[in-house]
């Protein structure tokens, strides 16, 4: 098997030695069929150990390794070597603050996640002797491709909105309190609506549409606020005429 | 965090939008047509528009379209001046939807009159 | 060990030039500019209409003037654009759920371009016959 020469350009902060980020350019020997992340895994083991960022699975299921690999957003074990030329260039997720090198700090994702209420809010608590609630497969269907997001925050890391106004509530928050309201088990959505129809909820987003693009799990967190819009739009004109929650 | 009001705009935005999308390729095309070969100069000659637009059916839907457009364009120059860094929301917002409105009534007299 | 996070500054005024996404993104909301001028070049035809046959033959003037073609021909072209993006999303705003499956998007976006060419073709033939 040929290996190739990969010129890695990444982006490197030490915040006990650095005032601010730089560039750094190791050469790598890489197996054709790696992928960025076995690349920048060869950087630690063997040229630089100090080289620091997140990763996991290796499998684009745990979220961990959101990037920018050449001004992209792109989850580093989902970047295959096959697919760029001989220099790439890595960088941490934007619009975070970096921590260290490709760490971002991801608290005020955290932050938001937690206030959209991102769990099965029930009619009423049910007990194990009440048994398990009943779903179709239609039912299913119409929350299931909100339920595979894996935050990951590339949405975050592509979304101008978040970059021009980070109180913005962000893609993958709104897309899972959108999960949870097409659930037929939640009856959540009045709950969450504070926090999702605010001026920084949904309202912020102007449909670029980057989020939906980069997406490695095809979540489409533009189709899920989009879809919220029309309905919170509907809830809110209603909620004006008598019988409606003020 | 209180619920945004941003809903009512946003619904005239998408109903203009729509609108737009549906009617606006084929009104330019014949006004320009017109423009460019003189087509369509019996359509828009005045006797004829003076019927067309003469008629109280027609008058309602040319208000509907115009008054669409009017607020569609309006709350998309709204996110427009935000794209390009103008973070004065509330000052955009009374400026463009105060234009549509403008609009709106002028578009009412206009109608009246014919 | 302290911590000392760094945020990068994201440029207000030019962060749509950084990329094609952006680009195509503010491609299609300015076309709100030529749609907004052009509305009110109708409104004011509306008003010529009104004031009488010279108003009116004045307004035509206006629309065969050199100036009038150059913006007519961009207000096409922008208008396409806007309904080019728009149906475009038209899937993404409006999932359409029947059974386990969801209304194919090529599907819904075939039938604005359906409805668009009918309500064209209406309005062509309207003017064309009077």
């Amino acid at each position: 098997m040929s290996t190739r020469t990969i010129t890695m350009e990444v982006l490197r902060y030490r915040p006990e030695q650095d005032q601010e980020p730089f560039f750094q350019t190791y050469t790598v020997p890489c197996d054709p069929d790696w992928v960025v992340l076995d690349a920048l895994n060869y950087i630690k083991d063997e040229l630089d150990r100090t080289l620091s960022y997140r990763w996991s699975c290796h499998m684009f299921v745990c979220g961990s390794c959101g990037m920018v690999i050449d001004g992209e957003p792109k989850l580093g074990c989902k970047a295959f070597l096959k697919d760029y030329g001989d220099k790439i260039r890595v960088e941490p997720m934007a619009n975070f603050p970096i921590e260290r090198d490709l760490v971002v700090v991801i608290d005020d994702f955290i932050e938001k996640l937690e206030s959209v209420k991102p769990y099965l809010i029930a009619k009423e608590p049910k007990t194990i002797e009440q048994g398990e609630y009943l779903q179709t497969p239609a039912q299913l269907k119409a929350y299931k491709q909100y339920s595979m997001c894996i935050n990951c925050l590339l949405c975050y890391s592509a979304c101008p909105q978040y970059g021009l106004d980070p109180s913005f509530v962000g893609p993958s928050a709104l897309a899972l309190a959108h999960r949870y309201n097409m659930d037929s088990r939640d009856v959540g959505r009045k709950a969450r609506e504070d926090v999702v129809a605010s001026h920084e909820g949904i309202w912020e987003c102007s449909f670029v549409g980057a989020c939906s693009q980069v997406c490695p799990k095809d979540v489409d967190p533009a189709g899920a606020i989009q879809q919220t819009k029309i309905t919170s739009a509907i809830d809110y004109v209603t909620s004006f005429l008598p019988g409606g929650n003020r | 965090m209180a619920r945004s009001s941003k809903a009512i705009p946003w619904f005239l935005f998408a109903g203009g939008g729509t609108a737009t999308a549906f009617i606006l390729p084929v009104i330019i095309l014949v006004t320009g047509l017109f423009a460019l070969f003189g087509a369509f100069s019996g359509a828009l000659s005045y006797e004829t528009m003076q019927a067309f637009i003469g008629n109280w059916l027609i008058k309602i839907i040319v208000f509907g379209i115009l008054f669409l457009t009017l607020w569609h364009v309006a709350h998309r120059l709204r996110v427009v001046a935000h794209d390009f860094g103008i973070r004065a929301d509330t000052g955009v917002a009374i400026v463009v939807y105060g234009l549509a409105a403008v609009g709106t009534i002028a578009t009412i007299v206009a109608l009246l009159s014919i | 060990m302290s911590r000392k996070p760094y945020v990068r500054q994201m440029s207000k005024t030019s962060w749509f030039l950084t990329h094609a996404r952006y680009k195509n993104y503010i491609l299609h909301e300015v076309t709100c500019i030529f749609i907004a001028i052009y509305a009110v070049i109708l409104i004011v035809g509306l008003f010529r209409l009104g004031q009488g046959p010279e108003a009116w033959q004045g307004w035509l003037d206006g629309l065969r003037s050199p100036l009038g073609i150059i913006f007519q021909i961009l207000a096409f072209i922008f208008a396409v654009i806007h309904t080019w993006s728009w149906f475009k999303v038209v899937p993404q705003a409006m999932r359409i759920q029947r059974g386990e499956d969801f209304v194919p998007g090529n599907l819904i976006v075939g039938v604005h371009y359906g409805v668009l060419a009918v309500i064209s073709l209406f309005v062509l033939i309207l003017a064309g016959v009077a």
